[in-house]
């Protein structure tokens, strides 16, 4: 086996070193981008590669609104009941 | 004859099904949709492989996490070579790492599971509209 071979699997077989930091929450974005991305896709019969793009930046700008909008409301809310 | 008909079609809709469980976009690909087959198997391959980078095959889990690994067999059936694999439990993985590999290697499954849905539906649609019924 090739030492790049080997690389390779060895990057699969070890996970990476996440902590729990409020950074971590970033690893959404590409989540909510491949959600958008497949959703538009099984949305749109014929696809054109500029309105297929607007589409997909739309829901996942959306997603990605109505996310923050829940968490300040939940930070809110908990703010409310602990103060 | 039209018997015979339905039977081919339910068994041509069970074969795009099928299709793409074992390759993600595979089943657009049967129904001469390329674009969207080639959109799907990208993204859903590397939503998968995100996961598996991130917190590593141990994130495949069919005995401690049985939950996940019914959204993460969505995937394709290759997930079961990997769920043998890791089953022994010598890829231990904890924490954040584990977490967020699972919920990408299992919404890549759920999302698979939406375009296998979707193209089985295409596929009837498809053929109905072409018989005028």
């Amino acid at each position: 086996m090739s030492t790049i071979s080997a690389f390779i699997i060895a990057t699969f077989t070890t996970p990476e070193n996440i902590g729990v930091t409020p950074h971590s929450m970033l690893w959404l974005l590409p989540l909510v981008a491949s959600i958008s991305v497949v959703y538009k896709t099984t949305k749109m019969p014929k696809i054109s590669f500029f309105h297929f793009v607007k589409e997909s930046v739309v829901l996942f700008g959306s997603i990605v609104i109505f996310m923050a909008i829940t968490a300040l409301v939940l930070v809110a809310m908990a703010w409310l009941i602990t103060e | 004859m039209e018997q015979r008909s339905r039977e081919s079609h339910i068994a041509f809709l069970l074969v795009v099904g099928l299709v793409g469980w074992f390759v993600p976009g595979g089943g657009h690909l049967m129904i001469n949709e390329k674009k969207h087959a080639f959109i799907i198997f990208v993204t859903i391959a590397l939503t998968f492989a995100a996961g598996l980078y991130i917190g590593s095959i141990g994130v495949i889990n069919p005995v401690g996490a049985k939950p996940w690994y019914v959204a993460q067999i969505m995937n394709s059936p290759a997930v079961a070579v990997i769920g043998r694999t890791t089953a022994s439990g010598d890829y231990p993985v904890y924490g954040r790492p584990n977490e967020i590999g699972q919920i990408y290697t299992s919404i890549a499954g759920l999302l698979n599971l939406l375009c296998i849905v979707n193209a089985v539906y295409w596929a009837h649609l498809r053929r109905t509209e072409d018989a005028g019924e």
